[in-house]
């Protein structure tokens, strides 16, 4: 049946990696502190759609039957939904974050510092968990497929009101030009 | 720290669930990724401000081959939308509260999609908010973005004909092209 991390062309990677229990705090002021849009670090990894870290640091208990649960410390997770396949995709990632891969998850446990995109690669796969169940709305779509289709759509739109009662050679020509392929 | 970018939403929740659960979890899963099955995930179009979700049955936490053991497993449900988390809790309430129930019924503590109010508090209980979210096109719902897919490609095509078309033709298919798009525009 395919690989469940898959829908169309997207791929769901989820990455949950163990946090050095005394840098939890340094490690969440740098997250908290990271720009948004374009300043953000992941603005800069080409193909992602969404994507997001999240610190874990505790596990929730309902009581009841449940058996507490203990665990070696936090846990970073990362989560990202992406065009492609995994190993170009963490080409990109750690090409993309540059440092800022080391100044994040250099406070997770064994990270490969400074170590090239081999051992990047083979310690994030060491932390994936294979996704159960993928939805994706447009997984047909790349980033730049949306992108290219929203500033399509805006043009389009723009264009349709500009040329209201344009006779059909001025249309014509008119679109032409506007949708040059 | 933000769930937050633009019109885009992040919600991240892990619950924990019965012993053996996991297993039911993991069929019910593969049953849905089932290309006979898709009319189950279909149903998650009729949301249609969802642009990515995921569920993911962790039954120990990554670490190579070893891992990490748990005493219970753990159900990690992650979604990308547009609009508020309120609207999207009631949402999934309304729309698809057999699917929820399906999904989350081996929960602890679950109380079921309705009524609302205990579902929500369940749900924040059980919530992660990001440190950091990002999203390539923020401004865009998802239905904006389905309605560009569909637009760009109708433009795509209407440019291609183009030339092979008399004035008057082209008039015509452009204003076909419109009726049949502008819901989207």
């Amino acid at each position: 049946m395919g690989d469940s991390n898959v829908s169309g062309q997207a791929y769901a990677l989820t990455v949950m990696a163990p946090i050095v229990s005394e840098e939890v705090s340094e490690l969440v002021n740098y997250l908290d502190n990271l720009g948004s849009g374009n300043a953000s670090p992941l603005s800069k990894v080409g193909g992602t759609h969404f994507a997001r870290w999240v610190v874990m640091d505790n596990l929730v208990f309902e009581g009841g039957r449940q058996r507490p649960d203990s665990w070696s410390g936090p846990r970073l997770l990362f989560t990202s939904n992406f065009d492609g396949s995994l190993d170009s995709y963490l080409d990109r990632l750690h090409s993309g974050l540059g440092e800022c891969a080391d100044l994040v998850w250099g406070h997770c446990r064994d990270y490969p510092q400074g170590q090239g995109l081999q051992a990047f690669s083979d310690w994030i796969k060491r932390y994936q968990i294979d996704t159960s169940l993928f939805y994706a709305a447009y997984g047909k779509m790349t980033v730049e497929n949306v992108l290219h289709s929203l500033d399509v759509r805006s043009r389009l739109a723009a264009f349709a009101g500009r040329h209201q009662g344009a006779s059909a050679a001025e249309l014509k020509a008119a679109f032409l030009q506007e949708f040059q392929s | 720290m933000s769930n937050v970018e633009g019109k885009a939403t992040a919600i991240t929740v892990m619950s924990p669930v019965w012993p053996g659960a996991r297993y039911y979890l993991s069929l019910l899963f593969a049953i849905a990724r089932h290309p006979l099955a898709k009319k189950g995930l279909g149903k998650l179009e009729t949301l249609s401000f969802i642009h990515y979700a995921r569920w993911t049955v962790i039954s120990k936490f990554p670490d190579g081959d070893r891992g990490e053991k748990l005493r219970c497993s753990y159900l990690l449900f992650e979604s990308n939308f547009n609009g508020t988390w309120s609207e999207y809790i009631d949402a999934f309430s309304e729309v698809v509260p057999v699917r929820m129930w399906a999904i989350w019924f081996t929960s602890f503590g679950f109380p079921g999609p309705q009524p609302v109010g205990p579902f929500k508090q369940y749900i924040r209980k059980n919530e992660y908010v990001a440190n950091h979210y990002w999203s390539a096109y923020p401004g865009a719902s998802a239905t904006e973005v389905i309605s560009a897919g569909r637009a760009a490609t109708a433009v795509a095509q209407l440019r291609e004909r183009a030339e092979g078309l008399d004035d008057a033709a082209f008039e015509e298919a452009y204003r076909e092209m419109l009726t049949t798009i502008q819901r989207g525009l």
